[in-house]
């Protein structure tokens, strides 16, 4: 890569501190630091990424209003954690996890739990029993 | 309390930290020399291993292996931890700062606020430098960002032991002892290549180095029937992720280690080197064509994009360019 053909597509860290420092050779061969807003292609995938996670999430939504899934199945999906990544960070098993993925278990959880998995979940307790 | 730190943002995390703390030692090395004297080039894709519930492909060694590489082949003492405790590795970290020591850690991107959004997936392998604390918020230096930026006590507690595929379990490194230390010797460099060149070349394992890349190829052959277009459409978007994203980058890599060996060319006064560079910026360069025609499969851009088979193609290419680079590293390298 050339020191001219360094992209800048910016879009995504241009709102943050956050830059990509590349390598690339200048008219001499020899390799000089080039700061880089970001690469189309990057984008492109993360772009991908996450609109596959929010067409999953709009899934979710359906079986949700249809009574089947809870809405910490949503909010799982949403936050791209799994029910493991959960597990660890509220001390809750996996196992009551994917259980309360399911409304009819979800339902019967008591407040100090909810606050519990709002917790580490990083949201509300409102949001947590609601599709925001 | 603020150490008197100097930040240098860099193109990878722990290359940044660790050339960072060696200047704070009175050690001034470039970020490509630390790259190179700690090995850095790998190449591994690891089904066994899930992010985001797909396989693994990782262009580095484990993190902290740079670290004691380098600090090793200067003779410089380092000490590492590693926390069941949270409050402990805390307090561990403050007692240090207070004695003056700057301290490297290993954090999980999910949880870091001034990450931009889209980049907060749960990735565990982000090295940070803490330098200093003004009672509950921490100054940190970050290599990918471009000031020294600022956590708070819970905020770098939640990031250190952060959950998911390798969690981090509050590791931190720091330089212990630099008294004995020994400067950049054409020996150690030539024992850092060699050891690239034996990690990219001669792990028995079809998963890691030059044959690992293979190993890729053969598989993405397979994804669409396999899985559906949709799922390998995201499998392609996480290569393409781990590729290029800041602090991980494959084709970023290649032209990191270019510029070591460059510089390498000057110190062991060995022309033939500053070609190998040359070579391995072409081998960056093709890691970049492939991820430009990966994206525009995914975006179906074109009329008729590239096939996975044609990407795996491209794989084939980049695989032959970089073992001849290390055979004729190792051939030069070898006493």
């Amino acid at each position: 890569m050339k020191v001219n053909e360094v992209p800048q597509d910016g879009r995504i860290l241009e709102s943050s501190g956050v830059r990509d420092l590349c390598y690339a050779t200048d008219e001499n061969g020899d390799y000089k630091q080039v700061i880089s807003v970001g690469w189309d292609a990057k984008i492109v995938a993360l772009d991908f990424t996450w609109e596959s996670i929010y067409q999953e999430c709009e899934e979710i939504k359906k079986e949700v209003l249809s009574g089947d899934k809870s809405p910490l199945a949503y909010h799982l999906h949403r936050l791209v954690m799994t029910p493991e990544i959960l597990s660890d960070y509220s001390g809750f098993s996996k196992r009551e996890i994917k259980r309360w993925c399911r409304a009819k278990h979800f339902n019967k959880l008591s407040g100090e739990q909810l606050s519990r998995l709002a917790s580490a979940l990083r949201i509300s307790v409102e949001q947590l029993t609601s599709l925001d | 309390m603020q150490l008197d730190f100097i930040h240098k943002p860099s193109g990878h995390c722990e290359n940044g930290v660790v050339s960072n703390l060696l200047r704070y030692y009175g050690v001034e090395m470039s970020e490509a020399m630390v790259f190179g004297l700690g090995s850095g080039l790998f190449f591994a894709h690891m089904p066994f291993i899930r992010l985001h519930g797909m396989a693994v492909t990782s262009f580095r060694p484990l993190p902290g292996d740079i670290f004691s590489r380098v600090l090793s082949l200067l003779n410089i003492k380092i000490k590492r931890y590693k926390f069941r405790d949270r409050d402990r590795s805390m307090r561990v970290l403050d007692s240090l700062l207070e004695r003056g020591i700057p301290v490297g850690m290993l954090v999980g991107v999910y949880h870091l606020p001034y990450f931009p959004r889209e980049y907060r997936f749960h990735f565990n392998a982000h090295n940070i430098c803490v330098t200093g604390k003004e009672g509950d918020v921490y100054t940190v230096s970050d290599p990918v960002v471009v000031d020294k930026c600022t956590l708070t006590y819970d905020e770098l507690k939640v990031v250190r032991f952060a959950s998911g595929t390798y969690p981090p379990k509050g590791r931190m490194y720091h330089i212990a002892d630099v008294s004995s230390k020994r400067g950049v010797t054409k020996d150690a460099i030539r024992r850092a290549i060699l050891k690239n060149c034996n990690s990219m070349l001669n792990i028995p394992i079809p998963m890691f180095g030059v044959k690992g890349i293979r190993f890729l190829a053969g598989r993405m052959r397979k994804w669409e029937r396999r899985m559906g277009s949709k799922r390998a459409a995201l499998n392609l978007a996480q290569i393409i992720r781990m590729n290029e994203e800041i602090g991980t980058g494959g084709a970023g890599f290649r032209f990191i280690y270019a510029a070591f060996l460059q510089e390498a060319a000057v110190l062991m006064n060995n022309p033939r080197l500053r070609e190998l560079s040359a070579q391995m910026t072409t081998a960056g360069d093709m890691w970049r064509e492939f991820s430009y025609n990966a994206a525009r499969l995914i975006k179906k851009r074109d009329v008729e994009p590239l096939t996975y088979d044609q990407l795996a193609d491209k794989l084939i290419a980049i695989s032959q360019k970089e073992e001849a680079i290390f055979r004729e590293l190792a051939n030069i390298c070898r006493l």
